[in-house]
Order: structure tokens, then C-alpha cells, then sequence
């Protein structure tokens, strides 16, 4: 009854979607084993072994992984707190809520830009604080972009995710936020009370996949981080374009090693996120 | 899909064999052949496409001018070393079509297509402009030492310099020691560069710090280097807490220290082209007080040219352009400050007198070096291998650890 | 404030001039920068390349999106869940790693470097969206309009374009703007299978903020930002549907 022959045949258009992706993989990992690409020379773990044991690599994916973490965080909170801000249908509220959707379709390499212009040491916020007395020379200015803690990216990404996630937390609420609230209210819980209990459970499971997806697609953002992040440590996007375009192709294998890992990690993520989405199913 | 996928292959393995057999006819045939197989043809040119002023001067004088004297239209696009040598080898992998007629490129990118066999050629001899190359000048017949045999013509050439603020700079350090000086007693005011010129940078503290370009001339010798460079790094080390941000990051290329020059973060820029400051001052990047200054011990000069991919589909457009390139006019054209400011490799007595006084009463800038000044403190390139080795291990001994 | 800001900001940029530290007002305003979008063909190119491939891609998204989203709908509650994870896929990959992953391919089919190769990289992007979206847009749709309309004798093709087509138009729309969005703002695919011979206006942002040319770069920024902002706006209020869609 799951998986009857219909069903399964009609699976074929989704194999035009899926397909392309997957292919990609299975070229990186199959250039990642010297199967392929322009170092051939047949099966070989040299080049796995190469990029694990480089310091650059763990150190790329740790500082990306604390990028994504940091700006999805940010964004999640901000977002819910837009949404449970903005919930009325005043007009204040449905102005509230534009704004707060506005930058979505704002490209994220002109985000990069902008953020590079304001928050640069010479940037328009460091010429803020010159005139305001703080600051006298832009070495006075912290350090915000090509930074090691990376502020000046995750700004730039928080600012471009708070849309979509706020967008989703909207949703979430209006569709389903109502019911159990008035129900935690007629039952006496205060403001806080009915946020705690009620709101953010509903908010954290509707909005979960928008999470996954958003830390997803930051940890792979490469424009952003070309603009924005610091030579040291390298983010993991960088670090792949940087091996891929290799002068002299004795790094281009590590390439396909980053790209095919990179891949995979993007194929774990929709793995959970359909668990996810069946579970909410369930859950409705 | 699987057969149009069979069907676009086979077709492209015939296309090849059949390319490859007309490339090879094209060296051989008479210039007149040439031009005329070009003319109504499209010429595909990667080349850096970072600054406006070298793109105004190939999109609105060049190209125009192509396609009245020779029916040929030319499309410029981005494209820098490393990338084009990525792309060849990938293609080549791929048995793919090319889609480069004409590459800009020289030193190790020359270095790393000739040796993976990635340009056509020899050629250049065959451009009739050819005769008035400065042939007797080692910076424009050889590129990093290599000769060029024809692999590639040579377009243009430029000499690394220091930028600096005439106000907020008045008694600018003029050599390495002198600089070494002024950083430590302006710290967080002086950074070089990740990219092309940064490495020019240590490579000319290299010499310096060895007793002189000639020392190292005659190809790549490890020892030589091993020594060399440990002296280069020991000077990094000393200065490296008086530089910018502590010498623990550093900009990305030269675009990025222009801008922190400009704004004010740090006092000194560099270029690989002396006439840079006049073309960005012109185009706002930098302030109007600017200036350049070489450094007494001996600064770069390089020249940088063009060649053709292996598999170009238009060679004989490309050979037309690259002649065209090398014509006095465009030559000239193209060393006005008000243009470019780019040096010509052409041979001043080579040419008619007419020509010969236009291109010596060309003044310099006043924002620039006076050419004598330049030549008297020119220094060539050599081994493309001394380059690429210093920037790989200033990558690991210097960026990669924490000071 | 925190929305106009950036914007504001890429427009003194783009009009002004001698903005350098510590100056929190443009020297002089000229419009020299935005001229150089009629003066230096390479602005304008870019422009017309994008708009080119975001229309396609747009096109092809949409329409690929419906048709496969309308098939995935048929199929029983617990399969549809694996087709909408595995729609998802092209949408969470990387666009990097997957440029990596494809330029192989594209090349041996002979279109690197070309608008179509640089096309195709962008759809398949592009496909994965709008199958999402077209998914939780068929799984609210009422069949029992088709039903009928077969009932009354009408063959699959044209309940197809009769009934089903003409009841989501806006959905098609709203699809074909978001796979416009897709390509119209993507960079890692554009530079990786364009080669630098196709040059979006997103990869010459970047070109032009690499090169330290501000005042251009912030024009091509805002030539990027306007028209999306604009098409969001006449489209709307309808894109909380599209959350409804992952929701």
C-alpha cells in the first residue's frame, strides 16, 4: 500500500528535480576518491586524507559552523519576537510587518555590500562615531568585517534571514498560534505564562524547518562571506573556491572533497528536515 | 537525454579533430590570409576586468576601431591568471568547446599553461607590428625569465611602486630599511597585500635583502631560496607586530588596501603599475593627494602580454587583435595618463620620427614617477618558481600562524 | 530604519563622490557613476544578461515546478513526503559545491561559458523551489473541479489547460517570480559555469566591490535590489503563501 507501483512511477518527475543535485555529488565524491577530474590516477583516500588532516579545514568548519549558529539564532529570535510584536491587524501591525519582510527579496551579495560599506573600520558607523567625539582615526573602530569573530557577516546574514524567518513565524501564528493561547488564557496564565507554554512551542515546531533551512543555506553562503569574513580563518565556502581555482591543480582535488562533504551535510539537513515535516504532520 | 547527451559529444570530438587540423594552418598562412579569415569573426578576450579605465580603453577605442579597420567584434570578458589556467585545464578534461580567443596574462600563469600545454602557438613572431618591439629589453622579450618564442606577444608594461599620502606622509621612507624604520614608528599604518602584489612586494625585499636582482637571475635555485626567503620572513617578523591590525590579518588584494588607504586606515598602498595613482585618483578611488614613489633598492618591472588558448575557436582573430595591440596607435593611446598610463613595449627608435616625438612628449603625471626615475630603479623578474614558492610559504609561515 | 539603512547607503555611494573617511556626506553628488551604465557597456551588458536568464529561469521553474507538483500531489500521503524532501535538495545544496559537482557535465555537453549552460545551472536551483512551493499549493487544491470536469468527458489535456491551469494563475505567477528571485540574485553558479564570459549584474557587484570600485558596485547593487523589491511588491501579498508552503 506504501510504496505501490503507481505511486512508485509516479515518484519519476521528482527524479528530474532530485537528480541534477545528486549527480553533482556523486562527480565531487568520485573526484574526492581520484576517480575523476583532473587528477585521475585512480582510487585513491590520498586526497580525504589530506584535507583531514589540514588544520585550515577543521578550522574553516568550525568558524562556519559558528557563523551559522550565531546568525540563525539571531534571526530566530528576532523573528519571533517581530511576530509576537506585530500580531494584531491593526495597521500599525500590518506595517510592522512589511518591514520586517521588506529585505527578503534583497539579493544576499548586495546585503554583503551594504554591510561592508556601514560597518567597515572606515565604514559609515566608524565615521558615525568620529563625529560623535569617540573616535579619532578608523583603528580606533573595532574591527567589525574581516574580523575573526565575523560581526560584520552574521550582521549581513541576520539581516537577510530575519525576512524569511519572520515571514514563516507570521504565518505559523496566525494559522496556529490562536487556538491554544486563548485556551492557556480562558485557563488563567498570564502574558508570559501563554508566551511560554502556549506561543513558542507552537512557533519553535512550525518554524523548525525554516531553522534548518536557514542555518543550511548560511553555512554554504559564499558571496557573503567573499565580502564580509576574514583571510584567518578561512570559511568553509572560501576555502572551497580557493582550492577549486588552484594556480598550479595540485589542490584541486581537495576541492571536490570540500564540495562533495559540503553536499553531503546539505543532504543530512533535508533528510531531517523530512522527518520533520512528517512528524509536524502528525503533529497537526 | 542520454542520447542527446551521446549525440553533443560525438559532435564535439569531430569539431575538435577538425579545429585542431585548421589551427595548425592558420601559424602557416600569410598575414593578408589571416586578416581576411578574421574579418566578421567574434574575438572572446578574458582578461581582468577590474579597472575602469584599462575597460574603457578596450571596450570604447579598441573595439570600435577593430571592427571598422577589421570587421572583427570583440567581446571582453573577466577572467584573471589563475582562474584561466583552472578553466583551460578543466576544458581540456571535459573535451569541452573553448571559449577564450585571447588571454591576458603572463609570468607564473605563462609558466603554468606552458608547461600543462595549454596555449597555441608559437605565433607572435608572425605579427607584422612584431618589428617594432623593444626586443633588446629583457623586460619585455622575456616573462619571468622565460623566453617567449612566439607563445605569447606582449601588450604592455608597468613597474611596481609605493603609494602614499603627500599630506599625511611628508618624509616618505625611500628604501627597505628606511621603511623599516618608519614602521616601527608608525605602527598599524602598513600592510601589503594576499595577492599578486603583495608577493611583488616581499619579492622586491627579497633582492633587497640578498644584495640585488642580479644574484638571482639564471633560473630557480633552492638553496638560493631557502636563504633568501628566511631573510624575508625574519623582517616580516621583526615588523610584523607594527603592522596593520598587529599583522595578524591582511587585505585581501590591492583593491581592498586602496580603500583602506584612501579611507584613511593605513598610509601606504602599493601597485604594480606606477601610473595606477594618476587612473584612480581620476576615477574617485583615491584622494587627490596621492602620490607614487619608488623604492631606491630597486623595484619591479614587468611586462604583461597575450596569448592564445589551445583551444581558441578564432586564433586568426585573436593574431589580429594581439597585432593590433601592438600598433604604435594603440600603443600610445594606451600610455596616456588620461587613459591608462600603461608603458608601451614598442621601441621608440623603431619607429618613425613623427611617432617617436608624440610618444617622448608624452609627460608623465605629475601624481606619477618621472620615467627616468623609474629606469634608473627598474629591476627585472625573474624565475616564475621564486614568486610562487614566496607566496605559498608566506601563506604558511606567516598568514596561517598566529604572531 | 534597519531596512532603509543599507539601501540608503549603496544610494550615496552610487551618487556621490570623494566619500572618504572621515566624511559622513558624500564630498560632491554627480551622477558620473550611474553614467557609467550607458558610458562602460559592461553594466548594461550584465544587466540585460540577467534579466535574460532570470526570465527563462522563471519560466522554466514555474512551469516544470506546476506540472511536477501537480504529479507529486497524486501520489499516496506517506511517499509525497519523500518526493517533498527530495525536492527540497536542490534547494539546500550549496550553490558552490553544486557548481563544483556540475561544471564537469555542463562542460561536456559543450555549454560552459554559454547563457544556456548558465541557464540550466540556475533552474536546477530554481525547479526545486517552485516543485516545494507547487507541492503545498496542489496538496490544499480542491480535485474535485478536475474530477468533474472529467465526468463531463473532458480528456486529461484539457482539464489540464481548461480547468487546472486557469484556476492557478496567480500561484504560476508568484512561481515564476520566485525562480525569477533564484537566478536573478544567484552568484557561485553564475561564476562557476559562466566562466566570466556570462556576467550576471550579481557576479559584477562582487567584481566591483573586489576591484575597490565602490560608486559602481553600489550601482549594480541598487539595479539589483530595485526590480526585486518592485516585482515583491506587485506580487505581494500573496508570498505568505509561500511560507505556507514549508510550513
Amino acid at each position: 500500500m506504501i510504496a505501490d507501483k503507481r505511486s512508485l512511477t509516479r515518484l519519476f518527475p521528482i527524479a528530474l528535480v532530485a537528480l541534477p543535485p545528486l549527480l553533482g555529488l556523486g562527480y565531487a565524491l568520485s573526484a574526492s576518491l581520484g576517480l575523476s577530474g583532473v587528477a585521475n590516477g585512480g582510487l585513491t583516500l590520498q586526497y580525504l586524507r589530506e584535507v583531514i588532516a589540514s588544520h585550515t579545514t577543521w578550522a574553516a568548519v568550525g568558524w562556519t559552523l559558528w557563523i551559522a549558529t550565531a546568525s540563525t539564532v539571531f534571526a530566530t529570535l528576532a523573528a519571533v519576537l517581530l511576530a509576537a510584536t506585530f500580531r494584531a491587524e491593526s495597521t500599525a501591525d500590518r506595517i510592522g510587518r512589511m518591514v520586517a519582510v521588506l529585505p527578503l527579496p534583497i539579493p544576499h551579495v548586495v546585503a554583503a555590500l551594504a554591510s561592508l560599506l556601514i560597518l567597515g573600520q572606515s565604514g559609515l558607523l566608524s565615521r558615525f562615531a568620529n563625529t560623535a567625539g569617540m573616535f579619532s582615526t578608523p583603528a580606533q573602530m573595532p574591527p567589525l568585517v574581516y574580523d575573526r569573530l565575523g560581526i560584520g557577516l552574521i550582521f549581513a546574514l541576520v539581516w537577510k534571514e530575519i525576512p524569511f524567518l519572520a515571514l514563516i513565524a507570521f504565518t505559523v501564528l496566525k494559522s496556529r498560534g490562536g487556538l491554544l493561547e486563548e485556551s492557556a488564557r480562558s485557563l488563567g496564565a498570564n502574558r508570559l505564562q501563554t508566551f511560554l507554554y502556549a506561543t513558542w512551542p507552537v512557533l519553535w515546531r512550525g518554524m523548525l524547518p525554516g531553522v534548518v533551512a536557514v542555518a543550511t543555506f548560511v553555512a554554504g553562503s559564499y558571496e557573503t562571506a567573499a565580502l564580509l569574513a576574514p583571510s584567518r580563518p578561512l570559511a568553509l565556502p572560501l576555502l572551497t573556491m580557493e582550492r577549486y581555482t588552484d594556480g598550479a591543480m595540485e589542490l584541486r582535488p581537495d576541492a571536490f572533497v570540500l564540495a562533495g562533504f559540503s553536499l553531503l551535510v546539505s543532504l543530512a539537513a533535508v533528510a531531517i528536515y523530512g522527518a520533520m515535516i512528517a512528524r509536524a504532520e502528525n503533529f497537526k | 537525454m542520454a542520447i542527446v547527451g551521446c549525440a553533443l559529444l560525438l559532435s564535439a570530438c569531430n569539431k575538435d579533430r577538425a579545429e585542431n587540423g585548421n589551427r595548425g594552418a592558420i601559424a602557416r598562412l600569410p598575414w593578408a590570409d589571416v586578416v581576411s579569415l578574421a574579418r566578421g569573426s567574434t574575438v572572446t578576450w578574458r582578461m581582468w576586468r577590474g579597472d575602469p579605465s584599462v575597460n574603457a580603453y578596450v571596450d570604447c577605442w579598441v573595439a570600435p576601431r577593430l571592427m571598422s579597420d577589421y570587421g572583427i567584434s570583440l567581446r571582453a570578458v573577466e577572467g584573471q591568471g589563475p582562474e584561466i589556467v583552472n578553466q583551460l585545464v578543466v576544458e581540456r578534461q571535459a573535451r569541452a568547446r573553448g571559449v577564450a580567443d585571447l588571454v591576458w596574462i603572463n609570468g607564473e600563469t605563462f609558466h603554468n599553461l606552458r608547461a600543462a600545454d595549454l596555449l597555441w602557438g608559437p605565433w607572435a613572431s608572425r605579427l607584422p607590428n612584431a618589428a617594432a618591439l623593444d626586443s633588446s629589453s629583457s623586460i619585455v622579450m622575456r616573462d619571468f625569465e622565460q623566453p617567449l618564442d612566439g607563445w605569447e606577444s606582449p601588450w604592455g608594461r608597468v613597474q611596481f611602486a609605493l603609494i602614499y599620502d603627500t599630506v599625511r606622509t611628508r618624509h616618505p621612507p625611500h628604501s627597505f630599511a628606511e621603511l623599516k624604520g618608519w614602521i616601527t614608528k608608525h605602527p598599524g599604518r602598513f600592510t601589503h597585500d594576499q595577492q599578486f602584489t603583495g608577493v611583488a612586494f616581499l619579492t622586491g625585499l627579497m633582492y633587497s635583502l640578498s644584495g640585488g636582482a642580479e644574484k638571482f637571475e639564471g633560473g630557480f635555485r633552492r638553496a638560493l631560496y631557502d636563504t633568501a626567503s628566511a631573510r624575508v620572513f625574519g623582517w616580516i617578523e621583526d615588523v610584523r607586530p607594527d603592522f596593520w591590525r598587529s599583522g595578524r590579518d591582511y587585505p585581501l588584494g590591492v583593491a581592498e588596501m586602496h580603500r583602506l588607504f584612501a579611507n584613511d586606515e593605513i598610509d601606504f598602498t602599493m601597485s604594480y603599475n606606477q601610473n595606477e595613482v594618476v587612473t584612480k585618483i581620476r576615477q574617485g578611488v583615491l584622494q587627490p593627494t596621492a602620490h607614487a614613489l619608488v623604492i631606491a633598492d630597486g623595484t619591479l618591472a614587468n611586462a604583461h602580454y597575450v596569448g592564445i588558448p589551445f583551444n581558441a575557436p578564432n586564433p586568426a582573430g585573436a593574431m589580429v587583435v594581439a597585432n593590433f595591440l601592438l600598433s604604435p596607435e594603440a600603443q600610445y593611446e594606451k600610455l596616456r595618463p588620461e587613459v591608462w598610463g600603461d608603458g608601451t613595449v614598442l621601441d621608440a627608435a623603431k619607429l618613425t620620427s613623427a611617432l617617436r616625438t608624440r610618444f617622448e612628449s608624452l609627460a608623465a603625471d605629475p601624481h606619477a614617477v618621472p620615467p627616468a626615475e623609474l629606469a634608473r630603479h627598474a629591476v627585472p623578474e625573474v624565475a616564475p618558481q621564486y614568486r610562487e614558492h614566496l607566496a605559498a610559504d608566506w601563506k604558511r609561515l606567516v598568514r596561517e600562524r598566529a604572531p | 530604519m534597519w531596512t532603509a539603512l543599507p539601501i540608503s547607503v549603496l544610494v550615496f555611494s552610487s551618487f556621490g563622490e570623494g566619500w572618504f573617511y572621515p566624511r559622513l556626506l558624500p564630498t560632491h553628488w554627480s551622477t558620473a557613476a550611474w553614467g557609467e551604465l550607458v558610458g562602460d557597456r559592461r553594466l548594461l551588458r550584465s544587466l540585460v544578461i540577467s534579466v535574460w536568464l532570470a526570465l527563462l529561469t522563471g519560466g522554466a521553474a514555474s512551469i516544470l515546478g506546476f506540472e511536477i507538483g501537480r504529479r507529486v500531489s497524486r501520489i499516496a500521503v506517506p511517499l509525497r513526503y519523500f518526493a517533498l524532501t527530495a525536492a527540497f535538495i536542490p534547494v539546500a545544496a550549496p550553490p558552490l559545491a553544486l557548481g563544483i559537482g556540475l561544471q564537469y557535465f555542463v562542460l561536456r555537453a559543450g555549454l560552459g561559458g554559454t547563457l544556456t549552460g548558465v541557464w540550466l545551472a540556475h533552474s536546477v536551483v530554481a525547479i526545486g523551489y517552485t516543485t516545494v512551493y507547487f507541492i503545498g499549493v496542489f496538496a490544499v487544491f480542491d480535485r474535485r473541479v478536475e474530477e468533474e470536469a472529467r465526468s463531463l468527458g473532458a480528456s486529461p489535456l484539457v482539464t489540464l489547460a481548461r480547468v487546472t491551469l486557469p484556476l492557478h494563475r496567480r500561484q504560476l505567477a508568484e512561481a515564476f517570480l520566485l525562480g525569477f528571485l533564484v537566478s536573478w540574485a544567484q552568484v557561485p553558479l553564475t561564476l562557476l559555469i559562466g566562466q566570466g564570459a556570462v556576467e550576471s549584474l550579481a557576479t559584477s557587484v562582487m567584481s566591483y566591490a573586489h576591484a575597490g570600485q565602490d560608486h559602481l558596485a553600489s550601482v549594480a547593487g541598487l539595479l539589483l535590489t530595485l526590480p526585486a523589491l518592485v516585482l515583491m511588491g506587485l506580487v505581494g501579498s500573496s508570498i505568505r503563501r509561500l511560507a505556507v508552503a514549508t510550513v
